[in-house]
């Protein structure tokens, strides 16, 4: 077909010739930097089952799955941290990564459409799952963020989280709003 | 008229494409970050007392637009089953969708449809695809990964003061997604009874830290259409397509976009063709191809201020042997800026310049005289969106200043006021005036048509043909009165000047002229309703009624019935989106369409289904039938009385 021969060049061109200033920070909105505050802080209201960590210092991964839109800004505000004595680690994973080894798994917008995949996959395993996806606990998810009135709250499915074998502290209960899997 | 009607089908004229991608500026949200350190040392209640957005713009929810709106998401696109953009918009309230045969489509929004209708402004990410030969759209060529797509905004009724000349009845936007969304590979492939065979893949990377690109190539094969006793109509037709699209995102303040598609296909088509002694249907092996590179460029002065700079250029080629043959370039260049003074006024203007040439290949049947034409549009729009009471009443106002090498100089204004009374509810009424610019079919064409058993039927195009205006007034109302259930309701009075006919000149002579006045009024209702976590409906009902008056000295004696005949009265659609255990989905539409007394076309009800089943993430497997509730029916009146046969397909898709 003539669409390929008229395609190849095209396609030579771009593979070849990658664009420079790749070093630039990626921006990031004021909301996800917001956001991504409220994922570090989450973890502090949460309780793990002890046998999560193999050793004492094994890091407490947040991984970030799909397309990341915090930009830099969650490394930042968990550069040197550590949550109960793990260091905390940013993983930026895509859809064919593992993710049951995550501490803690924010779920981005982009894989909206494989979402029950997602939860499905994660059933019964200690990950704190979180995300700003359209009805997120109501799907299955623990912690979903719901834009209001220009500021962040959250909605928390408790059965979730109990299910993976994760206990909220009742501070966050009490700060968010609570839903069930199944809700309308 | 009746025997120009299939040629003017295919054939075309030219306007003045004015694009403007303020729908994408709005949907990118500007808040630049702040120092992310300072959030690390709130507590969660005084995280919850921040503010995501500090007085900068957001973009706007459509449920406070005060316009017509209604948004095709990529699940809406997905689990609907369609093949092609031009059969998405069934599922939009108040448009006008018909397949003709195999590779016709007629699309319009509130009324005048035809394969050739004219009323419409279509962007594909930014770049204007209705075709300056007759303002309408080749819907055949008109295709992209519909797995890529992000959403399709499609406003109903004028969005002139903004998009410029022809989006005079409305305006469709379809928005792909960057290529940081689209990172990793897509397979999917397929088959059946009317989609024969088709595939795609897109791999999407990352060439350095803040650079993604993504490039696709798809390819599919349609089956004919068919005719009134089941025969093939012949009408088959193959397209393959490829591109690729790169998003930078430099710093802070710049974004950088590249773009571009390249097309290729062949078709079966049938058009009539006549000599000075004979006319015959001719089965002709038409091409089509094009290509076009876009790249745009957006820039940050400050959280209230924001420019954008576009450039495109766009090729296309259809060569229908023996009638019709046409090679265009455009180039377009178009500057945008949106700037928020205090809290109160969001103000957007911009400048557009386009220019278009074109050489056409005369043949008895179709001719255009001159056979090569350039046109040049050169525009200028402002619009202010003014808050007259925070949170409860917003003032828009602005108007499109363009000329042109047709019309001149015209002047495209709206006014719009939205009430908001409390969160759940939105108000909204608006007055607009714009217009449909000439074209080249208006003022440079000439058909033959000979009509046995020794006349030949001539159209002329006419230098005289001015621009029809529209005058428009609007009323809508959204209302959120549970969480679950929403309702969208627009209602519409048009009041149109100049419309196209021909003026009969005996013996044998037909002149394009500003034959008519019309008036068009009606209503539309869209409703979601989230019935379960698992179950959603979502359904749209559509009234229009279309009137055409002769103005005094005219001697047309046809438009008035096919023009008035060409729409339904009546549209109702009603969707069904499950989502099952199993990592099942199953999907089911039902749509009513009203009978057109334009081709005796009777009303039709189309169900369509899809089953889908996705047993590990990311791979999918699919079955969807469409027209389940009868063998074939024709949508439109077509010179073979074409009909759209029931389809039945198999889809595979892996993401990884």
């Amino acid at each position: 077909m003539a669409l390929l021969r008229k395609l190849l060049p095209l396609l030579c061109a771009i593979l070849i010739a990658p664009p420079g200033h790749a070093q630039a920070p990626t921006p990031a909105s004021r909301e996800y930097a917001i956001k991504a505050a409220f994922l570090f802080n989450f973890a502090q209201f949460v309780e793990w089952p002890t046998n999560v960590f193999a050793e004492a210092d094994s890091p407490f991964v947040i991984g970030v799955l799909g397309a990341n839109p915090f930009g830099k800004s969650l490394e930042e505000i968990v550069r040197g941290e550590s949550i109960r004595g793990h260091p905390v680690q940013v993983r930026y994973l895509r859809a064919d990564e593992p993710i049951a080894d995550c501490t803690a798994l924010f779920i981005s917008q982009s894989e909206n459409a494989r979402l029950e995949a997602i939860l499905q996959s994660l059933e019964r395993k200690p990950v704190l799952t979180v995300s700003d996806v359209e009805r997120f606990a109501r799907r299955g998810g623990m912690i979903r963020f719901v834009n209001q009135q220009n500021k962040i709250r959250f909605t928390i499915n408790p059965e979730a989280a109990k299910n993976a074998g994760l206990s909220l502290s009742s501070k966050l209960l009490r700060l968010g709003e609570i839903v069930r899997t199944g809700d309308p | 008229m009746k025997y120009f009607k299939g040629n003017i089908g295919y054939v075309a004229g030219s306007a003045l494409l004015l694009s403007s991608t303020l729908s994408m500026a709005r949907a990118q949200t500007l808040a630049m970050s702040d120092a992310p350190e300072a959030f690390k040392k709130l507590s969660l209640e005084q995280l919850m007392e921040t503010e995501v957005t500090s007085a900068s713009r957001t973009p706007q929810k459509w449920s406070e637009v005060a316009s017509a709106i209604y948004v095709l998401s990529q699940e809406d696109i997905h689990r609907s089953g369609v093949m092609t953009l031009a059969d998405a918009f069934r599922f939009v309230p108040g448009m006008q969708v018909a397949r003709l045969d195999s590779s016709t489509w007629a699309v319009s929004s509130r009324g005048f449809n035809s394969t050739t209708a004219n009323k419409l402004q279509v962007l594909i990410d930014g770049r204007s695809i209705y075709t300056p030969l007759f303002s309408g759209v080749f819907w055949d060529v008109q295709d992209t990964m519909l797995e890529d797509i992000d959403r399709i905004e499609v406003i109903r009724g004028p969005g002139a003061s903004v998009w410029g000349a022809n989006a005079v009845n409305g305006v469709i936007n379809v928005m792909s997604r960057s290529a940081k969304d689209t990172q990793g590979t897509l397979l999917t492939g397929g088959a059946g009874t009317e989609e024969r065979v088709f595939g795609g893949v897109r791999y999407g990377g990352k060439f350095a830290e803040n650079v993604y690109y993504r490039i696709y190539g798809k390819y599919f094969n349609r089956d004919d259409s068919a005719l009134p006793n089941r025969d093939p109509a012949l009408d088959e037709w193959q397209m393959g397509q490829g591109g690729f699209r790169i998003d930078w995102e430099r710093d802070m303040q710049n974004r950088f976009t590249f773009q571009g598609d390249i097309y290729d296909g062949n078709k079966a088509q049938w058009s009539s063709v006549s000599t000075p002694t004979s006319t015959t249907m001719l089965n002709a092996d038409t091409t089509v191809g094009g290509g076009n590179i876009l790249s745009r460029w957006t820039h940050d002065f400050s959280e209230e201020s924001q420019l954008q700079l576009q450039v495109y250029y766009d090729h296309t080629h259809r060569d229908i042997p023996q009638v019709f043959r046409e090679d265009r370039d455009t180039g377009n260049i178009d500057l945008q800026h949106e700037i928020r003074f205090g809290s109160r006024n969001d103000f957007i203007w911009g400048l557009q310049y386009n220019i278009t040439a074109d050489e056409v290949g005369n043949t008895y049947s179709v001719a255009w005289d001159p056979p090569a034409k350039t046109a040049q549009t050169a525009s200028a729009f402002l619009q202010d969106e003014f808050t007259l009471i925070e949170d409860r009443l917003k003032l828009t106002a602005g108007s499109k200043f363009e000329h042109n090498d047709y019309s001149g100089f015209e002047a495209q204004p709206t006014l719009r006021l939205a009430a908001f009374p409390n969160k759940w509810q939105t108000i909204w009424v608006a007055a607009s005036r714009s217009v449909r610019t000439p074209t080249r079919i208006d003022t440079d064409v000439r058909i033959n048509s000979f009509v046995p058993p020794a006349t030949t039927l001539q159209a002329l195009g006419n230098p005289e043909f001015g621009s029809e205006k529209v005058y428009t007034y609007e009323l809508g109302y959204r209302v959120q009165p549970l969480r679950q259930l929403s309702f969208d309701t627009a209602l519409f009075y048009n009041e149109y000047s100049r419309i196209r006919g021909v003026d009969f000149a005996p013996p044998t002579t037909f002149v394009i002229a500003n034959s008519f006045d019309a008036e068009t009024y009606g209503g539309e209702v869209a409703a979601n309703y989230d019935l379960l976590s698992w179950w959603r409906l979502k359904g749209g009902y559509s009234f229009l009624r279309l009137q055409m008056h002769k103005r005094p000295g005219s001697t047309d004696t046809t438009s008035e019935v096919s023009t008035e005949g060409s729409d339904p009265r009546h549209q109702v659609f009603i969707r069904s989106l499950m989502d099952l255990p199993q990592h099942l989905q199953l999907d089911t539409a039902l749509r009513y369409v009203d009978r057109l007394r334009s081709g005796n076309i009777p009303s039709y009800v189309a169900a369509d289904f899809r089953l889908a089943w996705e047993p590990i993430a990311g791979l999918e497997f699919a079955i969807i039938a469409q027209n389940l509730l009868d063998r074939q029916h024709p949508e439109f009146s077509t010179a073979r009385r074409n009909e759209i046969e029931q389809s039945i397909y198999g889809k595979v898709t892996w993401r990884f």
